[in-house]
Formats: C-alpha cells, structure tokens, sequence
C-alpha cells in the first residue's frame, strides 16, 4: 500500500468532499471532516508501526513522474524527522478538527475543508522528498491558511492575512528561484540533473554558492518560523485569525520552517550553513531574549503565547545551527513538544476567552475557585511551557542547552535567559488569570470550567506530554540516525571532532558515478548517489 | 507549389468572408445566429485542418508561409480564444443588429494572429500584424453610442499606427542589413556573417522592432493604452486582445528574436530582458491599486507579458519551450477570469469594479470557485498550470545565466499576490447588508461553459503538464531548426 501517499491523499479527498456538502448540513460537514481527519490519524500510526527505526533514510517512498522532462516527480517517504512532525500533524489536526467541529462558525463546512486542505499542505511538506514538490506543499499550506483568516477572523482580518501573504510570499518565490539554482549548480557538478533531496546531498558547491543557496532557502523558512526579525506578520496574524487556526499556526506551520532547515538548509549546503552559523544563532538567541520580553508584556493570552512560541522557536533553531548531534536531536525532541504545549496553550485560551468573553489578561483574576479542573490542566500547560524539570518540554531545552553548551558556551548562557524569562511570563499569565482577587467573571469562574467537549481536545494532548516527558527514548530511539545523517556534513564543514559525528557523509557524485565525457547533462536522475 | 500548408488561413478568410455577406441579408428567426455559426464552424474546421497538417514543416507561397509544429500550434491556441470570445459574446454580442460584422471582425483579426504566428517572411508578419490591428480597431470601437468604447478604439489606434510605424521601420533596417526578408535567410546571414553582429545599423533595428512588437505585447514602456482600451472596449474583446493579441505578438517575439535573428543574439539578450523586467515590476505594482476589474486585469496582462518575454530574452530552446506552455496557461486563466467578467456584468451596472464582486461566490460557488482558480493560477500558486509555467519560465532563467531575471520575476510575483488574492477575497466575502436588491440573472450557457471548461483546464494542464510541455517542445525544436 502507498501508505505515505494514501497519507496525503484522504484529507484531500476529504476537504474536496466537503465542497458538495452544502453549507445548511453541518452534521453531514462534521461527519466528513472528522472521518476524514481520524482516517488520516489512523494511516499516520500505521506509518509509525510499519517505521523501521534502525535506518536514517527516507524509507516507504512512493515515486511517480510528473513532469518528467524537467525532473518534477511526486516523491513522497518519511524519515526519521518527518514520522514525528507527520503524527503531530495529525493528532492535532484531528483535536483542531475536534474543536472546530463542536463550536462549528457559520459556513461550517468550508471551514472544515479549508482546514483539511492546510493539513493536506503540511503533511505533504513534511514527507516531499523533491525540492519541487515541497515548494509545492510550502505554497499550498498557505493558501487555506489565509483564506481561513480571512473569512473567518477578527475585525482586522483583511490586513492581517495580506500581511501574512506576503511576508510570506517574498521569502518562498525567492526559494523558487534557489531551488532551480541549486538543481542547475548541481547538474553542473555532478552531471545529473534532479531535484531530488536525497541525490542532492553531498554535492560539492563552491562556497560562495552554497552560501547564497543557503541564504535563498533560510529567508523562506526564517519567514514561516518566524525567526527575529522576520516576524512582522506574527502578532496581526495570531490575533486576528480563528483561535483554532492560530493554534494550528503556532503549532504546525512553525515547524515547517525548522523542518525545511533540518531537511533541506543544512544538509545540502553545509558550506553555507557553516559560514551563517553565527549570523542565524545570533538571530535565534535575539529573538529568545527579544520573544519572551515582548511575551512579559503582552496584553493578551493570545499575544503570549505567540511571543512566547517565538523565544522558543529561536531555541529549537538555535539547537539545529550548532551543528552538534545532542542540540539537534533535542530541536527535533523539542518541535513535538512545542507543538503539543502551544496548541494545548491556545486550547485553554479558548476555552478562558469563550467563557470570560476576553482575551486580556489584565482583566481575568482568580478564576481558579469556581474552575478546578481548568486549573490543573492551565497549571500543567504553563509548567510544560515553562519546562520546569520533569515536564516534556524540559528534556528537549535540557540537550538543546547542552548541545549547545558543548560548542559554545556564551550563546548557552543567553539562551538561558529564555528559560528564566519563561518562568515569568507564563507564571504571569496563569498568576493573574487564575489566582488573585475574582476579577471578570460572572459565575464565579464556573463558566471558564472544562467541559466534556473540551476535556476531549486538552485530554489527549496533556497524555502525550506526559508520555514524552517519563519516556523521551521513545521519540529520540526512533530520530537519532535521521539527526546524525542531517547534520553530519554540516559537522565536518565546521571542523568538529570526529567522535562527535555520528554518520558517514558520502560524496556526490560518489568517485564510482563520476560523468563521462559525452554523457547528456539533462535527463532523468540517474541511480542516486546513496547506497 | 505547396498550398496546402495555408488551408488554416483559406478556411478563416472564407468563414469571415461568409459572415460579413451574411450581415447585410435580413435574417429572421433561428437564422438570426447564422453569421456566428459560420463562425464557430469556420474555427473548427480551421482546428481539424491543424491536427490534419501536424507533422514536419510544410511550406507555401514560397515559404512567406509555414506550417510546423510552432505555428501550428500557436494557431491553435489563437483559435481557442477566438472560439472563446465568440461563446463569450454568443448572448448579447457587443454589437447588437451588428452580428454579422462583429463576427467577421473576430474571425479577421484572428485570421491576421494566426498570419502572424504561420509568416515565413517579414513582409507577411507584418501584413498579419496591421489585419489584427485594424480588425481589432473597429473591434474596440463596435459599441459606438458609449463614450468609452470610442475612446479605446481612437486610443488603440493612434498607439497602435504608432507602433506598426516603428515596427515596419525596423524591419526595412533589418531587411537594409542582411538583404532579404525571409526568416531563414536572415539567420543564415546573421550565422554566416559574424561581422554583422553588434553593428549599430542591426542594433538599431532591433531596438525598433522591440518596441513595434512591445506596443503588441503591451510591454513596458509601450503599455500605456492598455488599462484604458481593456477597460472601455467591450468585455469579450478585451479577453480576446488579452489573449489573441498577446498570443500573437509573442509568437512574433519568438520568431524574429529567437528564431530569426538568433545569431544577432548578445545583440538583443540584455535589451528584451530588461524590458521583461521593467514590464512585470511595472504591471504588477500598477495592478495593486486598481478598483476596476478589467483594468487590473489589464495590468495584470502587462505583467504576464513580463513573464512570458524571459522566454524570450534566454533565446534557448527551453526558454521558448518555458514560453509555449505558459501561454497555454495564460490563455485559460485569463480567459476564465473574463468569462466571470462577462457573467457579472450582466447583471449590475457597474459590474467592472471589483467591489461588484462582494460575496459573489456565496450565491455562485462555481463562478466563484473558476475565479479563485484563476486568480491562483495567475499568481502562480503551486500546483496551478500558472506556477508550472512560471516554474519553467524562472527554470530557463537560470539555466541561462540570466538569474537576476528570475529573481525580479519572482519579487514581482510576490507583489501581484497581494491583487490576485484581493479579487479571490472579495468573492467570498460577505455581501454588506445595505446592498442593494439586484436582478439575478441565469448564467448564460456558453459564458459558463467557457468558465467551466477553463478552469479545468488550469488544473488539468498542471496535473497532464508532461505531454502538454511535449508538444511545446516539438514546436520550440522547429524555431531554432534551419
């Protein structure tokens, strides 16, 4: 069975399913939607059983040509990296669907379609195995999110979503050109021509290119991420659009960018890469300092904690440039955490703003009493963001912090600003909202309590945090050889001692494969570089 | 003498001819659509008669015409979006009572496109060129009891009489230079004699015909009277000039640069790239500010012309490969952008401005949902045919050192998302309540028909690019065959 193609292809079955549902039948539009996301869930997990765990390559590829004179092709698999990100997705995609189905806003079921679509784009970002294909992916994902906003968001939603395209937009046609760049540099030192991540690897770009192509390709994903100061269309975005879909944002769309890193930056341009390690550290620990200042004073839950996903984006890039395997397999480790505390972040700011009818902080207090189930669950939230030891979030920032320790100390002792400012911004938050005097509510509170609906979406995402907080292995066993073999090249690029390399870099074109003279430049990829 | 190779040409001149005749018998009743049937049936024939010559380069008139694989298949794509403006005008042709001219007109003006893109020779380009003007001229102008649409048609002709003068002043350069007006025998001038090249006399030539042809294409800086004709001609005339003509200039593009005067190539290279530059920064930070529907699509026109002359300027054989698909393209995302035009403005007045949109596609989900296909497309969304396009384009770009081409190309597009996505917003917005009570017409068959079968084939072009971008290649081999 093509299981990571069926992977791709049943939320946009489902989402184009959607469109003949009319807008009147919301039941028949949740019935799709969420058949839709669960059956997508279901082929997710069978991906994870099926996973071989001792390889470090793309495995379960199904390969199709699509435009095969110019070496397009429907290339999709996992790794070791892509498993975890794709069962995010579909965990939260299926809580996100959850929660949008039981308060479902009008013209409910192009809501529910639109959301499917954003899934079918990240989904397939996160297994595209050809540099086309993921730009493909990359824009798709971002169509349904703008629409999403823009339909459905608050009052400034025209600007917000404009804004959000075209950051955007600039950083991804800018890819575009790269990755034809990268194909022809690469045709040109290898003799094949082929965008093909897996038969890009190794290529010997001279420095100065492989520094551009790097560039080309970190605009695009510092945009999505958003890294310092690439972030100008994050406030407007998070606080304009439907709170379910800025959990999605926060929560998915982010990792496409550190994703893209892992996948694409630093494994094809290691040149690059080494030469901007410092510019891009510098920028990830500005906007660690810069995120969790502007998170301490922020006006509203939402604001928070899309500040907050800032500073600890920086961290998981900053993991990833260090070029060292602990810090990056935390980045890894600490994507899915990120992942499940933001969009269990933003559950709770739902629940907080429907019930109180605010967003602002300063106008909650002491919500606590007539709302202990809430309590627990918004105090275990705020300590997994916090990553207070024994939380999730915490084992991913503990070999972060060490990777990077171990290379350079100075960017760890900044970096460890962001983890005091975290204590006290969302101590803030939940200080203020949950204790203190009563301020802003009604009833006491009672109307901010969980309910069954709401207990269903946190429920799920508070188990995981605590499985990966008692059992970390389960998630670095299954990543490590997909990390090792990401970064390695990076690594020798930089210098580093070989006991800390963990994977073996082979050249491409490998001496056996070199071009005869005469041999056709163009064509289809031949045999891939890789054994 | 080999004759058949203009068949295409005798079937479209006749089927005009037959059409004019019949505008001045008195028709009544069913016969009343005879003069567009003519038509209509004139353009199929003229589409079998292509399928039936496809193959190796055929000539007649001694080369002044050609048929292979280029020009067939740019008539092709000329006779579909006659074929469209046709069905687009079929309810309420612009000129009513004036059927009979109004389609002799169409099928003129694109019997001088496909003279264009079939012309072995100078001197027969040119006749194409001043039929498809003169045609459209009139064309523009057909709905003369509107202020409007006389003005576009007085503008379109001064512009465009200027236009032909610099082109035609270019060509007796270049027929000054090498001695003959043959396409073939001009490249073998150029290639044989080296010297040739970079000698001001040439220079000059080619500078002027760039512009002649860039006044065609709407290029920047010759594009000034295209918002203001596309705006006041009549809907369906203007998707025919965004598309027929624009169809047709670049395929003169792509013989006299690429193919012609391939080896005057340095001479040329840097010239049509800037132009391809300035036009997609100038047309899509122009269309930004637009209210009018048709006036952005106008600037959006400049802006694809942007594109489609990178093409051009690489001078390879992917660059006009690049070119030949993404003119298919444009041509059915423009086309079912216009049709949504037409649709609209059926039913209110000022049914050009895009505010008229509001909310459109909730009460027309498939109207609506052919527009936003199309706007996509045009921004170059992936997997639209417009990104594959845009793709190859850029792809051709780099291929031939000209990355920084590219890379403008690339922030431009950038740039023009901002107006595509607008128009896709504004349809599924919703409708203001102080709005008034409007007349809701059914969508005439034809115009949706047009909406329907281009937005399918916006997707379906991406999803089936590989045999499609064969065909273009065929076609590009022949250009730059001998």
């Amino acid at each position: 069975m093509p299981w990571v193609s069926l992977l791709i292809l049943v939320p946009l079955a489902a989402a184009l399913a959607l469109v003949f549902v009319p807008q009147e039948d919301r039941r028949r539009a949740r019935l799709v939607a969420l058949s839709g996301a669960g059956l997508t869930l279901v082929i997710s997990i069978v991906i994870l059983v099926m996973f071989d765990r001792s390889s470090g390559v793309m495995q379960m590829t199904d390969h199709l040509d699509w435009i095969s004179s110019v070496g397009l092709a429907w290339d999709v698999g996992v790794d070791g990296i892509s498993i975890w990100l794709v069962l995010l997705s579909t965990v939260i995609f299926s809580l996100g669907i959850i929660a949008a189905c039981h308060r479902l806003p009008e013209r409910g079921s192009a809501f529910l379609s639109l959301l499917l679509l954003s899934e079918v784009g990240l989904l397939g970002l996160f297994t595209s195995g050809d540099l086309v294909l993921f730009y493909v992916f990359w824009e798709f994902m971002l169509v349904p999110f703008a629409f999403l906003i823009w339909m459905w968001g608050g009052s400034e939603r025209k600007r917000a979503g404009f804004t959000f395209v075209v950051y955007t937009m600039v950083g991804s046609l800018i890819m575009l050109v790269t990755i034809v760049s990268t194909a022809i540099l690469a045709r040109d030192a290898t003799g094949q021509f082929t965008f093909q991540i897996q038969d890009l690897r190794g290529v010997p770009f001279s420095s100065t290119a492989s520094t551009l192509l790097f560039a080309g390709f970190v605009l695009a994903f510092a945009i999505k991420l958003p890294l310092w100061p690439f972030h100008g269309w994050l406030p407007m975005a998070y606080t304009q659009a439907p709170i379910v879909v800025a959990g999605l944002l926060a929560a998915l769309m982010s990792k496409a960018g550190v994703y893209g890193l892992m996948r694409v930056g630093v494994p094809l341009f290691p040149e690059g890469a080494k030469n901007l390690m410092i510019p891009i550290a510098i920028l990830a620990l500005i906007g660690i300092v810069y995120g969790s200042l502007l998170a301490w004073r922020a006006a509203t839950m939402r604001l928070l904690v899309g500040y907050s996903s800032l500073a600890h984006l920086g961290f998981i890039v900053l993991g990833i440039m260090v070029f060292d395997p602990m810090g990056a397999q935390g980045s890894v480790l600490q994507m899915i955490n990120h992942g499940i505390v933001v969009a269990a972040a933003f559950a709770i700011v739902m629940v907080l703003a429907r019930g109180s009818g605010t967003e602002d902080i300063d106008r909650l207090g002491g919500l606590a009493k007539g709302a202990p189930r809430m309590a627990v669950a918004f105090l275990i939230v705020t300590m997994a963001a916090l990553a207070i030891p024994g939380s999730n979030a915490f084992v991913g920032e503990f070999f972060i912090l060490a990777g990077v320790f171990r290379q350079y100390a100075w960017m760890a002792v900044i970096a460890m600003l962001g983890v005091i400012f975290a204590a006290v911004y969302m101590l803030r938050m939940y200080q203020t909202i949950m204790n203190g005097p009563l301020r802003g509510a009604r009833e006491g509170g009672r109307e901010v309590e969980l309910t069954r609906a709401d207990a269903i979406v946190l429920v799920p995402m508070l188990a995981l945090m605590f499985w990966i907080a008692i059992w970390p292995a389960s998630l670095v066993g299954g990543s490590s050889r997909s990390v090792d073999r990401a970064i390695a090249p990076a690594q020798i690029a930089a210098g580093r001692p070989p006991a800390q390399i963990a994977a073996q870099v082979i050249p491409n074109p490998p001496p056996s494969h070199l071009p005869l003279p005469g041999d056709e430049p163009s064509g289809q990829a031949a045999p891939g570089a890789q054994p | 003498m080999n004759a058949v190779a203009g068949l295409p040409l005798y079937i479209m001149s006749a089927a005009a001819v037959v059409a004019l005749v019949l505008s001045v018998v008195p028709l009544k009743g069913m016969l009343r659509r005879l003069p567009e049937v003519t038509g209509v049936v004139g353009i199929l024939l003229t589409l079998i008669m292509t399928v039936a010559l496809w193959g190796d380069r055929q000539e007649a008139f001694h080369g002044n015409i050609r048929a292979d694989r280029l020009s067939l298949l740019l008539t092709w794509v000329i006779m579909l979006s006659a074929l469209g403006t046709l069905a687009l005008s079929w309810r309420e042709p612009a000129g009513t009572g004036r059927r009979g001219e109004y389609t002799a007109l169409v099928l003129l003006a694109a019997t001088g496109m496909m003279l264009v893109v079939t012309s072995g020779d100078l001197i027969v380009l040119f006749l194409g060129i001043e039929l498809l003007s003169v045609s459209l001229y009139v064309l523009c102008a057909i709905e003369a009891w509107r202020e409007r649409s006389l003005e576009a048609g007085l503008k379109y002709l001064i512009t465009g009489a200027i236009g032909t003068a610099v082109l035609i002043y270019g060509f007796a350069l270049l027929y000054g230079m090498t001695g003959t007006t043959s396409f073939s025998g001009i490249g073998e001038r150029l290639s044989e004699a080296g010297p040739l090249t970079s000698q001001p006399l040439l220079v000059a030539a080619i500078a002027l015909i760039v512009v002649g042809l860039g006044f065609k294409a709407s290029a920047v800086p010759f594009h000034m009277w295209t918002p203001d004709v596309y705006e006041g001609a009549p809907t369906p005339i203007t998707a025919f000039m965004a598309t027929g003509t624009k169809v047709a200039a670049i395929g003169a593009f792509l013989l006299v640069f690429t193919g012609a005067t391939q080896g005057a190539e340095p001479d040329w290279r840097v010239l049509i790239g800037s132009i391809a530059a300035i036009t997609m920064v100038v047309g899509n930070v122009g269309a930004l500010l637009q209210t009018s529907i048709t006036r952005m699509l106008a600037y959006s026109g400049i802006a694809q012309a942007g594109y489609l002359l990178i093409g051009v300027a690489v001078g390879t054989l992917k660059g006009a490969e690049a070119l030949l698909y993404y003119l298919i393209a444009y041509l059915v995302m423009t086309m079912a952008a216009f049709a949504v035009v037409v649709i609209r403005e059926r039913e209110v007045e000022d049914g050009d401005s895009i505010s008229s949109f509001t909310g459109y596609g909730r009460r027309h989900p498939w109207v609506g949902l052919v527009m936003t296909i199309a706007m996509l497309s045009l921004a170059g969304f992936p997997p639209l045919s417009g990104f594959i396009g845009k793709f190859l384009l850029f792809g051709a770009a780099v291929d031939a050192d000209m990355t920084w081409l590219a890379i403008v190309g690339a922030v431009a597009s950038a740039v023009s998302v901002v107006y595509y996505l607008r128009v896709a917003v504004v349809m599924w917005s919703p409708v203001p309540d102080a709005a008034r009570p409007e007349k809701v017409l059914r969508v005439p068959g034809a115009v949706a028909g047009v909406a329907i079968t281009c937005g399918v084939a916006v997707v379906g072009l991406a999803i089936w690019a590989s045999p499609v971008l064969d065909l273009c290649r065929g076609a590009a081999e022949t250009l730059l065959a001998p």
